[in-house]
C-alpha cells in the first residue's frame, strides 16, 4: 500500500516538474522568450513602429481635391485617400466626422462613408463621404460668409470603425483646412 | 455477474471515462473564447491547450504550453486511476488511487478558473482595459505614443461547452468519493472480549 503511495506521489511530482524543468532547459539562453514568444515582438513591430502618425501604425486618412456640392440636394461629398500602414488586410466599416467652418469653428454638417472599404496591406484607398449642410449652416454661409464663393472648412472628430476596431480622433488630427463652395454664393 | 456490477463505482468509472474525454475535446474545443473586434485577436483558452490568434497568426507561449502539458498529464492520470478504481474499489490499494484520482480534475477546474479571474483583474486593474468573463462589453484600448485618438473595441467572451463538460467530470469524481462508502464499506470495529 505504501508502495503504491509512493508511486503516485512520484508521479504527481513528474507530471509537474518534467514539463517545466524541460521548458527551462530549453529556453535557458532566453528566459523572456518564455513568456513573450517572437511572434509577439513581430506583431508589435508592425503595429507600432511603423511610418504613422506620431510613430505608430495608424494614420489618419487625407483630403483629396475639392469637395463637390449639389445644390438641388443640399449634399455635399469629400474624398479621402487612406494607407493602410498595417501588416495586415483591414475593412473600414464606417467612416464619419463633422465638418467645421475654421473661422468661427461652427457646425456645419457631418459627413459619412456610404459603403464598407476594403483595403489590402500596404496598399491606399479613396473613399468618398456624403453629407448634407444642416439648416442652421445655410443660415450661417448666408450670414457670415455672404459673398465668399469658397469657405474654409475643416474635418474634426473623425470615426473610424475597421474589422470591429473603432478609432475616434478626437483633436483636429487633420489639421489641412480644405475649401467647400459656399452654397448661398 | 450482478455481484461484480454491484462493486463497480460506476461514479467513477464515468468520471474517469469524462475526465479522458475532457482532454480530446479540449484540444479541439476551448473552455473559455474571447473575440476582440471582427476576429482581429482570438484566445481559446483551456488548461489543455491555450492559443492566440491576431488575424492569421496564431502562437502559444511556451511557458503556458509547458502548463498545459501538465494539465494534459494530471487529467490523463487522473482519468486512468478512476478508471482503474472504479472496477477495483475493495483492493486495499484503492482508496489511494481514488483519492489519487478525483480531486484532479476539481484542482484543474479551479485553478482555470482563478487564472481566468486574476487575468482579467490584471488587465482592469494594470492596463485599465476592461476585458469581460462573460458576455460583451466595449472597451479602451490604451495607445502608446498617440494622444488624442481613442480606440474603442467590442470584445465578446464566453464559456464554451467544453467547459461544462469538465464540470460534469469533476462533479462525477467528487460523486465517486462520495459513493466509494456504498462499494467499499468500512470494516466496523470489533472489540476483542
Amino acid at each position: 500500500m505504501d508502495k503504491v503511495r509512493l508511486l503516485l506521489s512520484l508521479i504527481t511530482i513528474a507530471i509537474f516538474a518534467i514539463p517545466i524543468l524541460g521548458m527551462l532547459l530549453a529556453y535557458q539562453d532566453n528566459l523572456p522568450g518564455l513568456v513573450i514568444p517572437s511572434e509577439i515582438n513581430e506583431i508589435a513591430d508592425d503595429l507600432l513602429g511603423g511610418d504613422g502618425a506620431n510613430g505608430s501604425g495608424l494614420k489618419p486618412p487625407t483630403v483629396v481635391g475639392q469637395p463637390q456640392y449639389d445644390e438641388a440636394s443640399r449634399t455635399f461629398s469629400v474624398t479621402f485617400q487612406y494607407e493602410n500602414t498595417f501588416p495586415i488586410d483591414i475593412t473600414i466599416k464606417s467612416l464619419s466626422g463633422n465638418i467645421e467652418c475654421v473661422d468661427h469653428g461652427f457646425l456645419l454638417g457631418n459627413a459619412s462613408l456610404s459603403d464598407s472599404v476594403n483595403i489590402g496591406a500596404g496598399e491606399t484607398a479613396i473613399m468618398t463621404a456624403l453629407g448634407t449642410w444642416t439648416e442652421e449652416a445655410i443660415d450661417h454661409f448666408d450670414t457670415s460668409h455672404r459673398g465668399e464663393d469658397l469657405v474654409d472648412v475643416v474635418l474634426v472628430d473623425l470615426a473610424l470603425d475597421f474589422s470591429g476596431l473603432q478609432i475616434q480622433i478626437d483633436q483636429r488630427l487633420m489639421e489641412e483646412s480644405m475649401q467647400v463652395p459656399n452654397p448661398v454664393s | 455477474m450482478n455481484a461484480i456490477l454491484a462493486k463497480i463505482n460506476w461514479f467513477a468509472l464515468a468520471g474517469g471515462a469524462t475526465t479522458i474525454m475532457v482532454i480530446v475535446v479540449s484540444l479541439f474545443y476551448p473552455w473559455w473564447q474571447l473575440t476582440v473586434g471582427d476576429n482581429l485577436v482570438k484566445v481559446d483558452a483551456s488548461p489543455v491547450n491555450m492559443n492566440f490568434g491576431f488575424l492569421d497568426t496564431s502562437f502559444t507561449i511556451p511557458f503556458i504550453w509547458a502548463l498545459n502539458v501538465v494539465s494534459i498529464l494530471t487529467l490523463l492520470a487522473s482519468g486512468i486511476a478512476m478508471l482503474v478504481y472504479s472496477i477495483i474499489p475493495r483492493k486495499p490499494y484503492s482508496k489511494h488511487l481514488l483519492g489519487f484520482g478525483y480531486k484532479k480534475p476539481l484542482y484543474t477546474l479551479l485553478f482555470f478558473v482563478i487564472g481566468l479571474i486574476a487575468a482579467t483583474v490584471i488587465c482592469q486593474t494594470v492596463l485599465n482595459f476592461n476585458v469581460p468573463l462573460m458576455g460583451s462589453t466595449t472597451s479602451t484600448l490604451p495607445i502608446p505614443f498617440v494622444s488624442g485618438t481613442t480606440l474603442r473595441v467590442l470584445l465578446s467572451a464566453g464559456f464554451q461547452w467544453s467547459f461544462w463538460l469538465a464540470v460534469v467530470a469533476a462533479g462525477l469524481c467528487i460523486a465517486a468519493r462520495l459513493y466509494h462508502k456504498n462499494v467499499a464499506p468500512t470494516p466496523s470495529a470489533t472489540t476483542v472480549p
